[in-house]
């Protein structure tokens, strides 16, 4: 299907010139990564700019390196360069197994994480797993760089806290400092692709905190402080378990639409919600970090 | 057992080549040059509601537009066994999405610019979305003009209702069936609707030049009748049908949705107002799933009577159709059911009544297993909660009741020659299935299923095929006909019939998918005919050119017929072995007698095949005293599945299906139909749903919501088995099996899973979710 | 109207596209590659699969101007060559049927064969499965992938 629609397009060398043009066109700018959201949103009417920013000339956005003891990935940085760098692996292998379950090889080649959370569909497979490593954002516009944590970038459905001249450089995800035990479960209608109904991410420590995010049952992805208050407090027994699991109930308000209704997508979670902490736990146990496929 | 030189040989495909390395081109592949315009369809947003007022002036505004047409320009109505169909919406539209106009343009981009321009002015109608309040008292009425329009001899529409057709069976006595009873189990199951999903849109690209010749390109599984359809709908302009020519290029899947005709009318038409320039409509994903042709819904109550060992005494099927908007192709799936909704087994006593109702929804029609799918759906699952009522094996009561030869069919005809019996003690065996099965995880219930399957092609009665054959000067063959190869390798199968009955090896004959103009008739590619109609078509024609062969060179080198006959592209003779004349050296040229001259000249075969022991000639209150079946394809299948109880998620370990295909004439063709077929088979019931809302708008037209499997979500194992009893009249015993591979998973899935949780879900699909709601609703009322 | 260009197939391509034209359009409308299939537009099916810079990648989500200066590959590229041992493979042991799915699934599975040239079942899977087909059921051409690529 042809586009429709009629805009501009810049492709600028340096970022000084990616954000003069967001200073100057604001929201009527889209910035363009991987383009597998954008393009489809162009085809549909959604969200048509006057002006595209094409940012994939600035090379020095497509690194994950470690920089102060964050694991740093710029707003270049694809699922399949998550999905092979053993950074990521062994840093946040949280991230590592949501990467793969991130629609199909095709699309993560081209896709990337800054253009997910950008995109902030509330069934996003990144919410989850960057909120459990307390990630950062940083956000570039004329007037500087701004942090911000990743728990207060998602404000609705499709709506961050970016301003319009601003865009995402990177996401900076704070290095464990000791031991740790990550899992992402997602709730999908088969095997094959699909966005998720529900997901879950937890990240445990050996000091027993245990970090818990839910996804997709909800406008935004959360973390629940009453859940991991009392995983921390209750220990990871048997029924400390099956308590919190009761406990999700209080935590989110899923709804039912055509993928799942309200009852199956609260049902998977507390069973989503159940494993991951059964394999992160079972992670965090090994002597060392073994990336298993 | 004789022996073929490529007859039952899996031959590498004819179209093998093309499709490995890109250099096959479909449709909109085509090139058309810098006349080429692009039409864009402008769609109604309602389900039911008149048209009061069409405003194109904006569109027309816009730069490279050419022109914009609406149904006041084509008022012609058509279809294919009713004519109730429109080329644009004329008053009023009768499904959410259904064109009322079309922008055509020299770029798609202003197209796609103007059609958002148009404006339309609606008055909504009320709308009937279920076909159970269609035929409800009062009901809104979709075709107040039904008793007008024409339709084929074997339809009875009732005026003045949503009803476009109502087969009737009656079959002995079924109150006294009941009566004779020691049990009787009574049920109702829902299938909804369901698309084809072929992967290649719908496309056609249609010229009307200066001249008056109309000719389409579109991805088809009908040439000819598209040809047919064409010439009458457009018969007003003076179009007859020797100015309409259809080619069909490569087709990217079918399963039925590029059968008879839909938006391929669109092209046609809109030509006709932009004289000497091709004009392409090419569909898109959306409208893939809401303006083609849908799978049929059905509500199917059954009641089945049966004795204590299991022998069916009686049965009844009242099957009500959401057939959708316009049923001009759908009614004929209901006819067919109607026909056949007892199903492989023998029942002396039966009553069936299959209702056509006019929904407003999109149009219902053809896919592959033509309603047979649905309906085996609860038959299926009646036969496995029936054995288990009675502590019965699920497979000896099949057994017990499986048809066989000369068994009386439910409109009275003798049952072909089938391998019924030999396909359940195959699965039986294959699957092991008495052996029992175990999980080593509490959490992963196991169970196994098993289902039968039948189906006959539905076809009118003289639905024919032809071929011709010509002969190169190296004696390699282009062999002429009009069946599509949409998939499944009708076009490798013709070759080798021809090359068995020729000798001339499958590499060296051309055969392609058709030209109106070039090839010679056939009537459609669809109700897994081809194989077994276009295949004696093809035989007929290669015996009559060998035949010619053998009189030439019989009567110039003066060898009696009866000694003559062709091994490796050559006439050899039985009674002078070192006698042998090389097809090249006289198959154009003929051969020189003696005196200087030459005999014979190209040779030309010709073939024709129609059936002519049809008839639809029946008894309307019964449908007893005609043939309207040509013979019935059968088979079993059994699978194995996992279910984990706490997600409701199934693995199928293993899926057997034994089909009788008469004769396997490609066997590596027909596993691929088997292997095939069984995965969309699982897809319609464990992920596939169309969802529509309250408007009658559907909610999830694209693969981001409406899913088919993935490599991910295939069995671990499928194994497929052919058997073999032949059909009497088919080539070389063979009878078609592209369509049934499909039929009977739905309830096979359905009744493993009842084996492994002890749940019985009668509607479909059986999604996890499904599975794990009702199984916790069962735990929680057992535990109470 | 931006002028781009890039290599095709090998071979340097120059055209002026306009920022809201999409790459599969532009590579079969404009540049004759026939091959990239169009079958949802959105990303979901893969039948537009090309390589773009080595990667399998969908064109139907990437606008023309995008590609310039990249390398393009498309199934016409990799059968200028003759056919390659998987194409081979599936040619001989008739796994397609309707064969529209092909182009992109060869490219596809081409890429997961030039990083991996003995994968495994699973990896065969997850590297095909956005590649949608509604004929083959999938493991006719899983076992042509195994069968290419099976260490001797």
């Amino acid at each position: 299907m042809a586009i429709p629609y009629e805009f501009q397009y810049f492709k600028p060398g340096t970022i000084a010139e990616v954000v003069a043009l967001l200073a100057t066109h604001g929201s009527k700018a889209r910035v363009l990564a991987g383009g597998t959201d954008l393009v489809n949103e162009l085809k549909m009417g959604y969200r048509v700019p006057d002006v595209l920013i094409d940012i994939k000339d600035l090379e020095q956005l497509s690194k994950i390196e470690i920089c102060n003891g964050h694991l740093v990935v710029g707003a270049l940085v694809t699922f399949r360069d998550l999905l092979e760098s053993k950074l990521v692996k062994e840093h946040a292998y949280i991230v590592y197994e949501a990467a793969g379950l991130v629609a199909s090889n095709g699309v993560r080649n081209r896709a990337t994480m800054v253009g997910n959370i950008c995109s902030a569909v509330a069934c996003l497979d990144s919410g989850a797993p960057l909120l459990v490593h307390n990630a950062v954002l940083k956000l570039l516009s004329v007037n500087g760089e701004r942090e911000l944590p990743i728990s207060k970038w998602f404000l609705d459905n499709r709506k961050t806290a970016l301003a319009p001249n601003e865009m995402v450089t990177h996401i900076s995800i704070p290095i464990p400092t000791m031991k740790y035990g990550s899992a992402y479960q997602k709730m999908m209608r088969y095997s094959g692709e699909d966005l998720s109904q529900a997901n879950v991410g937890v990240l445990m420590f050996a000091d027993g905190e245990c970090r818990v995010a839910f996804g997709s049952v909800g406008p935004v992805p959360k973390r629940s402080p009453k859940i991991e208050n009392h995983l921390l407090t209750q220990g990871l027994t048997a029924e400390s378990i099956n308590q919190a699991k009761e406990m999700i109930e209080q935590v989110i308000a899923p709804i039912s639409d055509q993928r799942a209704t309200k009852e199956y997508r609260m049902h998977m979670t507390k069973v989503m919600f159940e494993r991951a902490i059964a394999a992160a736990a079972e992670r965090l146990k090994q002597p060392r970090l073994i990336t298993k496929h | 057992m004789q022996n073929y030189q490529h007859i039952g040989h899996s031959a590498v495909r004819v179209d093998g080549k093309e499709k490995v390395t890109g250099a096959a081109l479909y449709t909109d592949d085509l090139d058309f040059g810098p006349n080429l315009l692009y039409a864009e369809v402008v769609e109604g947003p309602h389900a039911h509601a008149m048209i009061l007022s069409i405003d194109t002036s904006e569109a027309e505004k816009v730069h490279d537009v050419v022109a914009v047409v609406t149904g006041k320009d084509f008022p012609y109505n058509f279809g294919l066994y009713m004519k109730d169909r429109y080329i644009f919406a004329q008053d009023r539209v009768r499904f959410f999405g259904e064109q009322i106009a079309a922008v055509v343009a020299r770029t798609p981009h202003a197209a796609l610019k103007a059609a958002k321009l148009v404006k339309v002015n609606y008055k909504p109608l009320p709308k009937v979305l279920c076909p159970v309040e269609a035929i409800a008292e009062g009901a809104e009425l979709l075709h107040p003009n039904l008793k007008n329009y024409q339709h084929v001899p074997w339809f009875f529409p009732q005026p003045d209702t949503n009803i476009a057709h109502h087969r009737k069976i009656r079959k002995g006595n079924v109150e006294k069936g009941f009566d004779d009873a020691d049990f009787v189990l009574e049920d109702t199951y829902n299938v909804p609707r369901y698309s084809h999903c072929a992967i290649e849109y719908h496309a056609a690209v249609a010229k009307y030049d200066l001249s008056g010749r109309l000719t389409v390109w579109a991805s088809s599984q009908s040439p000819h009748t598209q040809r047919n359809l064409f010439a009458n709908a457009l018969a007003p302009l003076g179009i007859k049908h020797n100015d309409v020519r259809v080619i069909a290029p490569h087709v990217g899947g079918g399963f039925g949705s590029k059968a008879g005709v839909t938006m391929e009318i669109l092209a046609a038409a809109i030509a006709t107002k932009v004289p000497g320039n091709p004009v392409k409509v090419l569909w898109n994903r959306e409208r893939e799933f809401y303006n083609t042709y849908q799978r049929l819904g059905v509500v199917a109550k059954l009641k089945i009577g049966v004795k204590n060992d299991g022998r069916i005494t009686t049965l009844k099927h009242d099957l009500f159709w959401d057939a959708g908007a316009y049923v001009e192709y759908g009614a004929n799936v209901v006819n067919a059911v109607g026909l056949s909704a007892i199903g492989p087994y023998k029942v002396d006593n039966a009553s069936i009544d299959s209702y056509c109702i006019y929904t407003n929804l999109p149009p219902g029609g053809p896919y592959r297993g033509f309603g047979y799918s649905e309906f085996l759906f609860g038959l299926e699952s009646h036969m496995n909660r029936i054995a288990k009522h009675l502590n019965m094996d699920p497979v000896e009561i099949r057994r017990r009741n499986a048809i066989k030869e000369g068994d009386l069919t439910a409109y009275g005809a003798h049952m072909n020659p089938n391998g019924l019996h030999k396909a359940i003690d195959a699965v039986e065996q294959k699957i092991q299935w008495n052996q029992p099965l175990i999980s080593n995880d509490p959490n992963i219930a196991i169970g196994k299923g098993f289902s039968l399957f039948w189906k006959a092609p539905a076809m009118p009665p003289n639905a024919a095929s032809s071929c011709f054959l010509k002969f190169n000067e190296d004696a390699s063959i282009n062999l002429l006909v009009s069946g599509m190869d949409i998939g499944q390798g009708f076009l490798t199968v013709m070759a080798q019939i021809a090359a068995e009955e020729l000798s001339v090896p499958t590499s060296k004959i051309r055969t392609e998918n058709p030209d109106t103009d070039r090839n010679p008739y056939e009537w459609q590619t669809v109700a897994s005919h081809v194989t077994w109609g276009c295949g004696n078509a093809v035989r007929k024609a290669a015996i009559d050119a060998r035949e010619q062969i053998i009189e030439l060179v019989s009567r110039t080198k003066f060898l009696p017929k009866e000694t003559l006959f062709l091994e490796n592209e050559r006439v050899k003779c039985t009674t002078d072995p070192s006698f042998e004349l090389l097809l090249k050296d006289f198959i154009i040229n003929g051969i020189q007698a003696e005196d200087g001259t030459f005999k014979g000249g190209p040779i030309l075969g010709r073939g024709v095949f129609m059936p002519e022991y049809t008839s639809t000639n029946a008894d309307p209150e019964t449908s007893q005293g005609g043939h309207p079946n040509v013979h019935y394809t059968v088979g079993a299948a059994a699978a194995i599945v996992e279910v984990d109880k706490q997600t409701g998620k199934v693995r199928i370990r293993k899926i057997v299906e034994a089909i009788d295909a008469g004769k396997a004439l490609n066997p590596s063709l027909v596993e691929g139909q088997i292997v095939g077929g069984v995965l969309q088979g699982i897809s319609t019931v464990l992920y596939e749903e169309m969802k529509f809302d309250h408007r009658g708008k559907m909610l999830n037209p694209n693969f981001t919501d409406y899913k088919i499997p993935t490599a991910l979500d295939v069995p671990d194992e499928i194994i497929p088995i052919i058997i073999e009893v032949p059909q009497p009249d088919g080539p070389y015993g063979a009878r078609g099996v592209g369509e049934h591979p499909m039929i009977p998973i739905a309830p096979l899935i359905a009744n493993a899973i009842d084996n492994a949780l002890g749940i019985r879900i009668t509607s479909m699909p059986i999604t996890a979710e499904k599975i794990c709601l009702t199984y916790l609703d069962s735990q929680k009322k057992s535990s109470i | 109207m931006t002028k781009i260009s890039f290599i095709l197939n090998g071979e340097r391509r120059s055209l002026d596209v306009e920022p809201y034209e999409v790459l599969l359009e532009v590579l079969r409308d404009r540049m004759g590659a026939k091959s990239p299939k169009c079958g949802c537009d959105s990303g979901d099916c893969g039948a537009c699969t090309i390589h773009l810079n080595g990667r399998s990648v969908r064109s139907c989500l990437i606008l023309a101007v995008e590609a310039n200066g990249q390398e393009i590959l498309t199934l016409e590229g990799i059968s200028r060559h003759g056919l390659s041992p998987l194409q081979k493979a599936f040619h001989e042991r008739n796994v397609f049927q309707c064969g529209y799915c092909a182009p992109g699934l060869i490219l596809s599975a081409t890429e997961l064969i030039n990083n991996n040239p003995h994968p495994n079942e699973h990896e065969i899977k997850e590297a095909i499965a956005g590649n949608l087909c509604r004929c083959t059921g999938y493991t006719p051409v899983v076992e042509a992938i195994l069968h290419t690529t099976k260490k001797e």
